[in-house]
């Protein structure tokens, strides 16, 4: 479980999915932060994160985050969770996350609300 | 008017190029464009830097000087560095800060060549940064140069202390947010794991919830063994045993001892192979005791470097430790009462079992007639009892098996099948309780045996044979009159080599034989007495004319009248065979 963080994404269009699979703590989050900003710099404006196979978050993970959102909201993109297990839903509506990304259930309502294409 | 700006916009602007009205109009462009440095997220690691590249961009589009550098406050280095420049040859790396306000000749002696203009960026209270400009043909200014430059500093000296002040305000907001979190954390683990009962996911929880509280890379749960800590679950890979050897020995005691957290800045390595920096805390039961240790290693930085756990974190890990100990104990009862019902659900199988081995019902044979009281005294019993009828002749055995529950069920088990055996192989009493002696005696251990008595009462001949091997006397009651048979040797089991020889008494009609168990003579009341074979037999006289089943509920009430409120220790059998003409 403390393996790196493995990260893959899947374009749709205009926006993609990143999916992650272990901790996201401040390595976890760099590789998360580097695979976005490299997503926003090819022009992705909607990305949703979806969290399914992560069930550790720490703080420093969590500011990374924030700093992916602030970085995306500065281009005016959105960003959007998805999957997060209850601990870590509750750990970013406090942690203020919730405040700038939307949290969602599961990856087809996200992606419904963000406009993606369906799920394949 | 001698401007230092020389907008490149302007020489486009022709004759109206000196108009008041134009280069105020100019001055307003640019300072709307420097407003693009509070857009840059504050958080951002490359957030400086990007700030001193828009200003150095916004400058050299719209200054005429050819040389723009941009230094702004570094807090860790306690210095400006040199953020962006147009061309940082010959640029000093870092400044004081001091100095750009206290000696700015010195700052331009100090580029190469010297520079013409120092332009402090800095609020009331401290040194934000600073411009160093140059070239261009703008080395001398007038007043109004000076002035106009003094104005540019002051204002990007509001925008980047409105960038600090946002920002300081967004870090003060995440770390409320995150010690608001940190306290929920506390109360949420202490519900969710308080309620798990299963110890693999409960250490799972806890490691993770460990990891994510204090910013640790790897965590591991030992639970006391003894005097050492055996692994019990792990993330990131550590050590079997914790602090098994020499060197961590002291640690090992101090933990045990005093109960205090122990963290390591050197040496990490004796639980996390590969680890710089690890913090191991006792988790203490109620009563104190150290039961186990939690462990977490390699405390991350915002900069990506591991560092030793600090104060905070401590005072949290050993909050989460008492959470911690609760669970555990909560899961360790909750195995401990499983692994009763499953022994509770074993015993009452075993019970079902043994009573499947009692006879189901009695001998109905012409000229007998018989009762039985069984009453153990737990769900596995060391009575025995059975009946045979051959050719009209019943037989029957009483035995009481050393100790109680499962090794005396196992051992009346033992005797039932020998006995069931070697009686239809018709032999004779006293080698039945020979071969079952042997038999006992090999398989079973030293500290096991058993007291036994077959009788056989054959109602045609008058008579009873029996072996009696160390059991409580049985009697026979005729016309008020009781004769004793006594045992005439060793308990089953214990001498491989006893012998045993039937013995012959006359049994007229009328005869009652009691077999019983010390259960019965041995019942305590709560002043300790025991019931004894007198008020048995004073029974078996006084209701010797009633029927058998009548006697037996007799004894079976004086019993249980005599003991009152004590509590039976032992199982009580009582079998009752009399004859008729």
């Amino acid at each position: 479980m403390t393996d790196d963080l493995k990260v893959t994404v899947q374009r749709k269009g205009d926006a993609a999915v990143l999916y992650t699979r272990g901790y996201i703590n401040n390595l976890g989050g760099e590789e998360i932060a580097s695979r976005a900003y490299e997503l926003m710099d090819d022009g992705i404006r909607v990305l949703i994160l979806n969290l399914q196979e992560t069930k550790i978050v720490n703080s420093i993970g969590i500011s990374i985050l924030i700093e992916v959102i602030e970085k995306m909201t500065e281009k005016e993109g959105r960003i959007a969770f998805c999957c997060l297990t209850p601990v870590i839903q509750k750990t970013f509506q406090i942690m203020g996350l919730a405040q700038y990304a939307k949290i969602f259930p599961d990856e087809a309502s996200a992606s419904q609300e963000l406009g993606l294409p369906a799920a394949s | 008017m001698s401007l230092p700006f020389e907008p490149a916009e302007w020489r486009k602007i022709g004759t109206d190029r000196r108009r008041t009205g134009t280069w105020m109009q100019l001055t307003a462009t640019l300072f709307d464009e420097l407003q693009a440095i509070e857009k840059i997220a504050p958080r951002a690691a490359s957030a400086s830097r990007r700030r001193a590249e828009t200003i150095r961009d916004v400058l050299a589009r719209h200054l005429s000087f050819k040389r723009i550098a941009v230094y702004l406050d570094d807090a860790q280095r306690g210095e400006l560095v040199l953020a962006a420049a147009t061309n940082k040859s010959g640029m000093p790396e870092a400044l004081e800060r001091l100095c750009v306000v206290r000696e700015p000749e010195s700052v331009l002696e100090q580029c190469d060549p010297p520079a013409a203009h120092v332009v402090p960026l800095a609020s009331s209270k401290e040194v934000l940064g600073a411009l160093i400009l140059g070239g261009g043909g703008q080395e001398v200014l007038d007043e109004s140069g000076r002035s106009s430059l003094r104005a540019l500093g002051a204002y990007l000296s509001a925008l980047l202390a409105a960038s600090r002040l946002a920002s300081e305000v967004r870090d003060g907001d995440f770390q409320m947010r995150l010690q608001m979190w940190e306290l929920e954390s506390l109360y949420d683990i202490g519900l969710s794991i308080a309620s798990m009962l299963d110890m693999g996911q409960l250490g799972d929880e806890i490691l993770v919830r460990t990891m994510s509280l204090v910013n640790a890379r790897r965590a591991a749960l030992y639970l006391r063994q003894g005097q050492r800590f055996g692994l019990h679950q792990a993330l990131g890979g550590a050590r079997a045993q914790f602090l098994d050897d020499e060197l961590s020995a002291d640690s090992v005691r101090a933990i045990l001892e005093a109960g205090e957290p122990v963290a390591f800045e050197k040496g990490a390595d004796c639980i996390f192979p590969g680890c710089e920096t690890l913090v191991a805390m006792p988790i203490r039961s109620s009563s104190g005791e150290v039961i186990g240790v939690l462990a977490a290693a390699d405390r991350e930085f915002r900069d990506g470097s591991v560092g030793p756990f600090e104060e905070g974190e401590l005072r949290l890990l050993n909050r989460f430790a008492n959470q911690v100990s609760i669970a555990l104990q909560n899961a360790r009862l909750h195995r401990d009462a499983l692994d009763k019902q499953a022994i509770e659900r074993d015993l009452e199988l075993a019970g079902s079992i043994q009573s499947n081995i009692l006879p189901r019902g009695l001998p109905d044979t012409d000229g007998y007639e018989i009762a039985v009281l069984h009453n153990p005294a737990r769900q596995l019993g060391g009575d025995y009892h059975t009946f045979f009828e051959r050719d009209g002749i019943i037989s029957a055995c009483v035995a009481d098996v050393s100790g109680k529950s499962v090794p005396a069920a196992i051992l009346v088990s033992a005797l039932h099948a020998a006995l069931q055996l070697l009686f239809h192989e018709r032999r004779p009493l006293g080698e039945i309780a020979e071969e079952l002696n042997r038999h006992i005696h090999r398989w079973s251990s030293e500290s096991k045996f058993i007291t036994f008595i077959l009788a056989t009462i054959d109602r045609r001949a008058g008579e009873i044979r029996y072996v009696n091997a160390g059991h409580n006397p049985a009697f026979i009651v005729l016309g008020g009159k009781v004769e004793t048979l006594h045992s005439h040797g060793l308990p089953i089991g214990i001498l491989g080599a006893s012998r045993y020889e039937a013995q012959t008494r006359p049994f007229p009609a009328g005869s009652l034989l009691a077999l019983y168990s010390d259960g019965i003579t041995e019942a305590n009341n709560v002043e300790e007495e025991e019931f004894g074979p007198a008020r048995l037999t004073d029974i078996l006289t006084t209701n010797e004319t009633r029927s058998c089943a009548e006697i037996r509920d007799t004894i079976r009430d004086a019993v249980h009248e005599f003991a009152g409120e004590a509590p039976q220790y032992d199982d009580q059998t009582v079998v009752l065979v009399r004859t008729s003409a």
